[in-house]
C-alpha cells in the first residue's frame, strides 16, 4: 500500500467539500442540505488531519475531534428543526420558508 | 428701610399673584376690595419706608445696602445691591406715593374686575421692578428693573386680553422696547470695557475717549426713546392706553416712561463729556414736544390726547436734560408725575362716571355732575399749563429758561418748546372744555346716569390735586439732587413769555369750542408715523419674511427631502437582493467570501 502524498488528500478534501457546498445551494430538500453540510465539515476535518500528520502535530486531530461533537449537535438540532417544519407544513421544502422577505 | 422699600411690593405682588393662581385652580374668585387692600398696604408702606429713608441719607452721599451677591463670572462679579442717594429717593418718594395712590384708586375702578387679583399682582410686581431701577446700584440691576417694568407694562397693557387690539397693543409696546433696550445692553458692555465695572459709582465716574463716548450716550438715549416714548419709538404709548386706566397714570405718565430720564440723570457725568450727544438729546426731545403736542390737537379719545401729552412733556424733560439741566428735567419729572397722574385718574373717573365713554365729542356739561373731578381736573389743567402758582409752572418755565440761557441752549429750542408750550395750553383747554363745559353731547339717559366717583377714588384725586397746585415749591430736594445744575431762578421775562403763551393757546381753544354747536373733528394722526412706519419697516420684513420663507422652503426643505430621496432610492436598489431564500443570501455570501479572498490574497499570491 502506497503512502498518500499530502496534495492528494487535499484534493480530495477540497472536492468533498464543494460537492457540499453545491449540494447546499443547489437542493432543496433541506435533509439533503444538512447532509451536505456534514459533507463539507468532514472535508474540513480531513484537511486538519492531513496538515496534522505534514507538520507532526497533535493540535490537528484535537480540533477534528471539537468539528465532530459539534456537528453531532448540529445535525441533532438540525434534525429537530427540520421534523418541526416538516409537521408543520407537510414539506421539507426550503422555498417553503421565505417568511421574513416581507 | 431701602431693603423694606422695596420687599413691601414684592410681598404684595407674591401674595397676590399665589391667592390669584390658588383661586383660579379652585374656580373661586379674588375678592378685588381685599386683594386690593393687601396691594394697597404695601404700597403704603413702601411709601413710609421711602419717607423713612430719605431721612437718614448724608447731606452728600448715599446709603448703600449690599444684599447678596447676584452673579459671578471670571474676574466680573455683579453684587445685588441697593442705593439710594438725594435723586433715586426723588423717584423712589414718586413711584410710592403717586403709586400708593393710584393703587387706592384701583381698589374703587377694579371692583368689578374678575381678575383683579392678577391686576394687584401685575401692579405691585410694577413697583418692585420699578424700585429696582430707581435703587439698584449695577447697571445689570438697572437693567433687571429696566425689564421688568417692561414685563408688567406689557401685562397691564395686555389686561383685558379678551380683545385682540388690547393684546396687540401690548405687543407694539414690548417690542418697540426691545429696539431701545438692545441700546442699553450695548452701552453696559461700552461701560463695563472701559471702567472694568459694572457699578453705577464707577461707570459713573469713567472717563471715555470722544467717539466712543458720544456712541455710549447715543445707546442710552436709544434706550431711553424706547422706554420714554421719545421720537422716533414714541408709537406705543399711545396705544398703551388700552389698559386699566389707573396703569396708564401709574406707569405710562408718572413713573415708568420717566425712567429714561433718571437713566440719563443717573449718568449725567458720563453723558455731559459728549457734546454731539447732548445736542441729539435736545434735539429729539424738542421735536417730540413739539410734534407729539400737535398730534394731541387732533385727538378725540381722552386718555390718547392724555398720551401723546405725556410724550410731549416727556419731550420737554429731555430736551432739559439735553442742555445740561438735568435738575430741570428731574424736577418735571415730579411735578408731570403729580398732575399728569392726576389728569389721568380724573380722566378715569369721567369714563368711570359716564360708563366707558371716552370720546370727548360725546361728553360736554359735566361740571356740575362730576365736582370732586371737575376741580381736581381743573388744578391739573392748571398745572399743565404753566399758570402760577401751579407745580407745572416752576418746572415748565425752568426748563424753558434753561433751553434759552443755558451753554449749549439756543434760541431755537426756546422757541420750538414756547411753540410745543402753546400747543399744550391748546389741546388741555379744548379737553377741559369739551369734557366739562357746555351743552351735554351724550344721550339723556347717559348723562342722567353719569355719577361722582366713590371716595376711594376721589380720595387721590384730592391729594394729586393739592401736590399739583403746591408740588412746585418742593424745588428744593431736586435742587440738592444735582447741585451741578442749580436751579436758577427764571428771570420775569421768561416767566411772563410763558404765562402768555400759555393764555394764547387757552383762549384761541376756548373760543373755539364756545360756540353752541360744538362740530366733532375727525380723529387724525396727522403725521401718519405708524402707517410710514408699517410701510417703511412692515415692508421692509415682509420682503425678509418672503425670501427667508422661500429659503426654508426650497434650500432647507429641499436638502432634507434630498437625504431622504437618497435613502429611499438606496433602498429600492438594496431591496431587490432580498429575495428571502436561504440558499440565494448563501450564494451571495461565498461570492463575497471568493472576492474577499481575492482580494487580499494579491499581495501575497
Amino acid at each position: 500500500m502506497t503512502a498518500f502524498e499530502p496534495w492528494m488528500l487535499l484534493v480530495v478534501s477540497i472536492l468533498v467539500f464543494c460537492i457540499g457546498l453545491l449540494g447546499l445551494i443547489l437542493r432543496k430538500n433541506l435533509l439533503v442540505m444538512l447532509m451536505s453540510i456534514e459533507l463539507m465539515l468532514n472535508a474540513v476535518n480531513l484537511c486538519f488531519v492531513t496538515f496534522s500528520k505534514m507538520h507532526q502535530l497533535l493540535d490537528g486531530h484535537l480540533t477534528v475531534l471539537f468539528v465532530m461533537t459539534v456537528a453531532a449537535a448540529e445535525s441533532a438540532v438540525g434534525l429537530g428543526l427540520v421534523i418541526a417544519m416538516f409537521r408543520n407544513l407537510r414539506s421539507v421544502d426550503s422555498d417553503q420558508i421565505q417568511l421574513l422577505r416581507d | 428701610m431701602i431693603t423694606s422699600m422695596i420687599l413691601f411690593p414684592l410681598a404684595g405682588f407674591v401674595i397676590n399673584g399665589a391667592w390669584s393662581l390658588w383661586s383660579a385652580r379652585n374656580g373661586t374668585r379674588v375678592s378685588p376690595r381685599v386683594s386690593g387692600s393687601i396691594a394697597t398696604t404695601a404700597m403704603v408702606a413702601a411709601f413710609m419706608a421711602a419717607i423713612m429713608a430719605r431721612a437718614q441719607i448724608p447731606a452728600t452721599g448715599s446709603i448703600e445696602v449690599d444684599c447678596f451677591r447676584w452673579f459671578s463670572l471670571g474676574s466680573l462679579s455683579v453684587d445685588f445691591k441697593l442705593r439710594l442717594d438725594a435723586l433715586s429717593s426723588i423717584f423712589t418718594l414718586v413711584i410710592t406715593g403717586v403709586g400708593a395712590m393710584i393703587h387706592l384708586y384701583s381698589v374703587s375702578y377694579m371692583e368689578e374686575d374678575e381678575a383683579a387679583g392678577k391686576y394687584f399682582a401685575y401692579l405691585n410686581l410694577f413697583c418692585f421692578m420699578m424700585l429696582n431701577l430707581v435703587l439698584g446700584g449695577t447697571l445689570p440691576q438697572v437693567f433687571l428693573g429696566w425689564e421688568g417694568v417692561g414685563l408688567a407694562s406689557y401685562l397691564l397693557i395686555g389686561f383685558w386680553y379678551r380683545e385682540e387690539a388690547n393684546v396687540a397693543a401690548g405687543q407694539k409696546a414690548f417690542i418697540m422696547n426691545r429696539i431701545g433696550d438692545l441700546g442699553f445692553l450695548i452701552a453696559m458692555f461700552i461701560g463695563y470695557k472701559y471702567s472694568g465695572s459694572l457699578d453705577l459709582t464707577t461707570v459713573e465716574k469713567v472717563i471715555l475717549p470722544a467717539g466712543v463716548g458720544t456712541s455710549f450716550v447715543l445707546l442710552i438715549f436709544l434706550a431711553c426713546t424706547g422706554k420714554s416714548a421719545q421720537l422716533p419709538l414714541f408709537t406705543w404709548l399711545p396705544d398703551a392706553m388700552a389698559g386699566p386706566t389707573p396703569v396708564s397714570a401709574l406707569i405710562h405718565a408718572a413713573t415708568m416712561v420717566t425712567s429714561g430720564v433718571y437713566l440719563l440723570a443717573r449718568l449725567s457725568p458720563v453723558i455731559s463729556q459728549s457734546a454731539t450727544g447732548m445736542a441729539v438729546i435736545a434735539g429729539i426731545g424738542a421735536a417730540t414736544a413739539l410734534i407729539t403736542a400737535i398730534i394731541a390737537c387732533f385727538q378725540r379719545d381722552i386718555k390718547k390726547v392724555l398720551a401723546y401729552s405725556t410724550v410731549s412733556q416727556l419731550g420737554f424733560m429731555f430736551a432739559a436734560c439735553g442742555v445740561g439741566a438735568f435738575g430741570a428735567g428731574v424736577f418735571h419729572v415730579m411735578t408731570h408725575a403729580f398732575f399728569k397722574a392726576l389728569l389721568f385718574l380724573a380722566a378715569g373717573s369721567v369714563i368711570h362716571g359716564l360708563h366707558g365713554e371716552q370720546d370727548i365729542f360725546k361728553m360736554g356739561g359735566l361740571k356740575k355732575k362730576l365736582p370732586v373731578t371737575f376741580w381736581t381736573f381743573t388744578a391739573g389743567w392748571a398745572a399743565i399749563l404753566g399758570l402760577p402758582p401751579f407745580s407745572g409752572f416752576f418746572s415748565k418755565d425752568e426748563i424753558l429758561h434753561q433751553a434759552l440761557v443755558s451753554n449749549s441752549g439756543s434760541a431755537w429750542l426756546f422757541g420750538v418748546l414756547l411753540i410745543a408750550a402753546v400747543l399744550t395750553a391748546f389741546y388741555m383747554t379744548r379737553l377741559y372744555r369739551l369734557v366739562f363745559f357746555g351743552t351735554p353731547r351724550m344721550d339723556q339717559a347717559k348723562f342722567d346716569h353719569a355719577h361722582e366717583s366713590p371716595v376711594p377714588m376721589a380720595l387721590p384725586l384730592v391729594l394729586l390735586g393739592v401736590l399739583s397746585l403746591a408740588g412746585g415749591f418742593a424745588g428744593e430736594p431736586v435742587h440738592l439732587a444735582h447741585p451741578e445744575s442749580a436751579l436758577s431762578t427764571p428771570t420775569w421775562v421768561i416767566m411772563i413769555v410763558s404765562v402768555i403763551a400759555a393764555a394764547i393757546g387757552a383762549t384761541i381753544a376756548f373760543r373755539r369750542y364756545s360756540v353752541s354747536e360744538v362740530k366733532a373733528e375727525p380723529t387724525s394722526d396727522v403725521f401718519r408715523i405708524d402707517a410710514v412706519y408699517s410701510k417703511l419697516f412692515g415692508g421692509g420684513l415682509g420682503v425678509i419674511a418672503s425670501a427667508s420663507q422661500w429659503l426654508e422652503e426650497r434650500v432647507v426643505q429641499g436638502m432634507i427631502r434630498m437625504v431622504a430621496a437618497v435613502t429611499d432610492l438606496s433602498g429600492n436598489m438594496i431591496r431587490v437582493l432580498q429575495v428571502g431564500s436561504a440558499q440565494a443570501y448563501l450564494l451571495m455570501m461565498i461570492i463575497a467570501l471568493v472576492v474577499m479572498v481575492f482580494y487580499f490574497m494579491k499581495g501575497v499570491v
